[in-house]
């Protein structure tokens, strides 16, 4: 498990720690977050990492992992059964959400139904005391910055979804708070307006420089906007790590498996270094002891289709395997091919372009794909 | 396509014949059980009453000229709309946290919980009604407990005070089931959402929950209220005859002086008493909302 | 062949339907007259069905008398004024003050000596000028006490007003009444002269008593309340007092007390238009006699109205009957009373029941 890298001790934060104390200073610290209900097993455990000021931190997962949980614990929602929280090199861990400074976003965004946009907004600053006159100009602002000023009167019912989330985040980061926790923001959106509002999202953290924990179970929305991305499993992070280096070398099956497509296959390490899967042998990256089961992992877009009856590719240290094409899924933008390549079926997937490229099921073809996109797993690990 | 549309308006002439078919039989039913009797009533209160109660022949206004003009039935008015809207409050302010409570358990429990609150409904008023008086009575649970702290229990039977607590204890369940039905609108993330902005628990009940709560809070009072106003036999028996009401008032009337003509028109009011309940419940309704 | 055999089944037939139903027609035409009594229910039913209708019926095996159950006179006037179009009630025991409202609705049949001869032995005070019906009942305002608690007996109504009985008295107020009953004999003692002009002394006295009542509605009667211990001093009506008393003489004391009292009467009313009011005739000839007037005054201890009933002595002790008695009791017209009563009502309710 790669646990983020610490460039200070908590304790040795700077006590008050606003944007100006730079992008590299601590914010947030999590220190073996325990959350036990009952005698069930826990919710979450042994949960431990550290946000920099201005980071933008996803936690993914599939649903019941955690991170929602986890993000309670954080905003002061539920109450942690073990482990201590840090902003800034403060204890928070005993505060009640009141006094926690945090700006949350719910799923359903929890806009109050019986107050207007304005008022929504205003909420926060009402309870902080401000002034009047000053939260009115400071909620046009944050109206202003998710472009909702024409909307100020309006209920939460009369707004469409997109809408009501603007208002949900201009609620949240009006307060100018510490930090930002996001639950699932996008969730209830259409796919179309889902993209928009995540980078409007990423827009204003960034221009704001707040720090950030974004809650999702789609990987592709961490990806596109977080700075690190920590999977959790069963409430323990799987892996912390950005979005590249999540994709590209992810440390367990499951985290492979849940930041993109993977064809799995079963072999055994040879003497030379290669691995036997069926009547094939593979090269990989990694070594690991002969004699070992493994599972390697290949993502579908990482492999080349060629014709079979054009000469065979060029090998060049490659994994080259003969095979024949099972099953073509025409997805708009990309092609998926089941291939059967001896007793294994590969995923391929190939962007579409114009013109009669593409093969049809019946096709004899080669696949063929680098020993560097190619995973391996102790066997065993992806349960 | 163009067969649909030319069939759609059809369907729905249909659907409206329909409906109403479904609907003459209760709309019958209150015709011959509601509207005929109020308009039997009201006739009745423009007869005329002679020494003994009988009912005489002729119409005359005169039942109503002296129901309006003597400050007697004015009092009795005023002092049903005072103890209904009181015994309304303290049913209120009794039920309240048990409904948010029962809100907030978890499904079984909460079905359960509601059961419990309800179970009152299953003995009648009268039986319930019998229980107070034994627990109010002087040699009663209540004034004992009083006793025992050694204060002089003050007279909690046979006058106002017991037909307060008799009722209001009375018309809980049904102010808790409107509340319930109401707090349907209430989310738990509302109430988060508020402590993470900054609000103090209170606070949180008095900008959030409570407004929410207020169609169901409004609904329950409006029942209570209506309840209050025409219940009958418990101001009777814990009344010991101190406390007039108007339902009171219309039965002495009706059985004890004969005066019918009299109690038709005191049921009258009592009905424009409902009206105006309901009249206000309607302003305050468009207001919450 | 067919037709005439069928013709003679035929005839057969219906000469055999004729025997056989021959003795069940009489019967049915025996039985034919059925009337309706409508009075009381509860133990009046009981002890009314016991000790007249059920021997009437015996000695006119032709009639059959239905008891017809009612709380109280104006549910049982309410019911007539129901039925007016179609009667089905032949006859109607009821308090005289509505009594007089049935009379004034044309409801009853107003009875003479020549239809009801029996009229002529009845006291004079059961004729009441205005009433369609004679009186069937006498019954008197008594004063109600714990016998287990009031020792010696009291004899006053006096003791109505004592200190030590403070939050223990209970009757039913005006309208009730008893509470106009009350209002009469404290009008009396507190040197009123004209009851029906200004009763004003009468409710300035029973204003004096205010303090000491638990309830003006006691529940569910007076009498049961004062058995049960939840009231000490009551005022309710001898008939039922009595009886309540023969069954709990340890527990419920009669007293009427010397100043006197004021009767109470049942009339009993002919309903007109209702079928078989000859029948209905014969019963209520019956009712007024000295045989059912004797039988009903031992089994209720209600007064008889038939001046020539011989009554036991015991059952006579009970009764406001004995002539010392009827010396003392204060003359009362009910109808008249009946024609004050709102007043009285709204005085009680001013001067009386919101004293504290």
């Amino acid at each position: 498990m790669a646990i983020a890298r610490a460039p200070h001790a908590a304790g040795e934060a700077p006590r008050d720690a606003a944007p100006a104390a730079g992008l590299n200073s601590v914010h947030l610290t999590l220190e073996a977050l325990e959350k036990r209900y009952g005698n069930l097993p826990p919710s979450v455990s042994a949960l431990s990492l550290q946000l920099r000021q201005g980071e933008l931190l996803g936690l993914l997962g599939p649903s019941g992992c955690g991170k929602t949980t986890t993000l309670r614990m954080i905003s002061g929602l539920v109450p942690v059964t073990a482990g201590r929280i840090l902003v800034a090199g403060r204890d928070v861990t005993a505060l009640p959400p009141y006094r926690r400074d945090m700006g949350v976003v719910f799923q359903a965004y929890a806009l109050f139904p019986h107050m207007t946009v304005a008022e929504n907004v205003a909420f926060g600053l009402e309870m902080r005391k401000v002034s009047r006159t000053e939260a009115k100009e400071r909620v046009m602002r944050a109206l202003g910055m998710v472009r909702l000023e024409a909307l100020a009167d309006r209920k939460p019912r009369e707004l469409s979804g997109g809408q009501q989330q603007r208002v949900a985040l201009a609620r949240a980061l009006v307060i100018e708070p510490s930090i930002l926790l996001l639950d699932e923001p996008l969730s209830n959106l259409d796919a179309k307006l889902r993209d928009e509002m995540r980078n409007e999202i990423r827009d204003i953290q960034q221009r704001l420089g707040i720090t950030a924990v974004f809650v999702t179970h789609d990987q592709v929305e961490a990806m596109a906007i977080c700075d690190r991305i920590g999977v959790m499993r069963a409430g323990r992070l799987e892996q912390i790590a950005t979005p590249l280096e999540m994709y590209e070398r992810p440390t367990t099956p499951f985290v492979a498996d849940f930041v993109g497509r993977m064809n799995h296959l079963r072999g055994t390490r040879l003497e030379g270094g290669g691995v036997r899967v069926g009547e094939a042998v593979l090269a990989t990256a990694g070594t690991s002891p002969a004699g070992e089961a493994l599972l390697l992992m290949v993502r579908p877009h990482r492999i080349q289709m060629t014709p079979a009856a054009t000469a065979q590719p060029e090998a060049a240290g490659r994994n080259v395997q003969p095979g024949t094409v099972r099953r073509v899924t025409f997805v708009g933008d990309a092609l998926h091919y089941e291939v059967a390549m001896g007793a294994e079926t590969m995923l391929v997937e190939s962007s579409t372009v114009s013109g009669p490229q593409s093969f049809a099921v019946g096709d004899a073809v080669f696949l063929a794909w680098s020993p560097d996109d190619t995973l391996t797993f102790p066997a065993g690990t992806e349960a | 396509m163009s067969a649909a549309l030319l069939t759609r308006p059809r369907a729905d002439w249909r659907g409206g014949t329909v409906l109403m078919a479904l609907l003459a039989p209760i709309l019958l039913v209150n015709v011959l059980t509601f509207l005929a009797p109020v308009i039997n009533l009201a006739m009745l209160s423009f007869r005329g009453s002679g020494p003994g109660g009988s009912i005489q022949e002729g119409l005359t206004t005169a039942t109503w000229t002296s129901l309006l003009t003597d400050s007697f039935y004015w009092e009795i008015l005023l002092g049903t709309v005072w103890t209904s809207l009181l015994i309304t409050f303290l049913t209120l302010l009794c039920s309240y946290p048990v409904a948010l409570w029962v809100s907030r358990l978890g499904a079984r429990w909460r079905n359960l919980m509601m059961v419990v609150c309800i179970s009152p409904l299953l003995v009648s008023a009268v039986v319930r009604t019998y229980g107070w008086m034994i627990l109010l009575g002087d040699q009663g649970f209540v004034p004992g407990v009083i006793r025992a702290m050694g204060m002089t229990p003050p007279r909690l039977l046979f006058n106002e005070t017991g037909v307060i607590i008799g009722l209001t204890e009375i018309l809980m369940p049904y102010m808790i089931l409107s509340l319930l039905a109401g707090f349907g609108k209430l989310d738990r993330t509302l109430e988060d959402a508020a402590g993470t902005l900054g609000a103090r628990p209170f606070t949180v009940f008095r900008r959030i929950v409570l407004p929410l709560s207020l169609p169901g809070l409004l609904l329950g009072c409006l029942l209570t209220f209506v309840l209050a106003v025409s219940s009958f036999i418990t101001p009777k028996l814990l009344g010991g005859g101190r406390v007039v009401l108007l339902a009171t008032e219309i039965y002495d009337q009706a059985i004890v002086t004969l005066n019918w003509p009299l109690a038709s028109a005191l049921s009258i009011l009592v009905l424009v008493v409902f009206g105006a309940a309901l009249a206000v419940y309607g302003q305050l309704s468009k207001l919450v909302d | 062949m067919v037709t005439m055999f069928d013709r003679r089944a035929l005839l057969l037939g219906a000469a055999a339907t004729g025997v056989l139903a021959a003795p069940w027609v009489r019967t049915a035409h025996a039985q034919e007259k059925t009337i309706t009594l409508m009075a009381y229910t509860g133990i009046f039913e009981e002890r009314y069905k016991a000790a007249v209708v059920d021997p009437f019926m015996r000695a006119n095996p032709g009639i059959k008398v239905n008891y017809y159950g009612s709380p109280n006179s104006a549910q049982s006037l309410g019911m007539l004024r129901a039925q007016k179009a179609a009667p089905q009630t032949n006859l109607c025991i009821m308090d005289a003050s509505v009594a007089k409202a049935g009379t004034d609705e044309q409801l009853y049949d107003a009875v003479d000596n020549a239809r009801l001869p029996v009229l002529a032995e009845l006291n004079p005070m059961a004729i009441i000028p205005g009433l369609a019906g004679p009186a069937v009942t006498f019954d008197s305002a008594v004063l109600l006490y714990s016998a287990a608690k009031v020792k010696p007996a009291p004899t006053s109504w006096r003791e109505l007003w004592k200190p030590e009985y403070k939050g223990q008295v209970g009757l039913p107020a005006a309208p009730d009444i008893v509470g106009l009953a009350l209002t009469m004999v404290a009008d009396r003692l507190a040197g009123g002269t004209d009851f029906i002009k200004d009763p004003s002394k009468g409710i300035a006295l029973v204003g004096e008593m205010a303090p000491s009542v638990q309830t003006w509605d006691p529940k569910p009667d007076v009498y049961s309340a004062i058995i049960s211990g939840g009231l000490t001093l009551g005022v309710g009506w001898n008939a039922r007092g009595q009886l309540f008393s023969s069954q709990n003489p340890d527990r419920l004391g009669v007293t009427l007390p010397e100043e006197g009292s004021v009767f109470q009467i049942n009339t009993l009313n002919l309903v007109k238009g209702a079928p078989n009011n000859d029948a209905a005739l014969a019963f209520m000839a019956y009712a007024l006699g000295q045989e059912a007037q004797k039988s009903f005054t031992e089994a209720m201890f209600y007064a008889p109205t038939n001046a020539k009933t011989q009554v036991s002595a015991e059952a006579l002790a009970r009764t406001a009957a004995t002539p010392e008695r009827m010396a003392k009791m204060i003359d009362v017209n009910w109808i008249e009373v009946a024609k004050v009563r709102d007043g009285i009502t709204e005085q009680w309710r001013r001067r009386v029941i919101n004293r504290r």
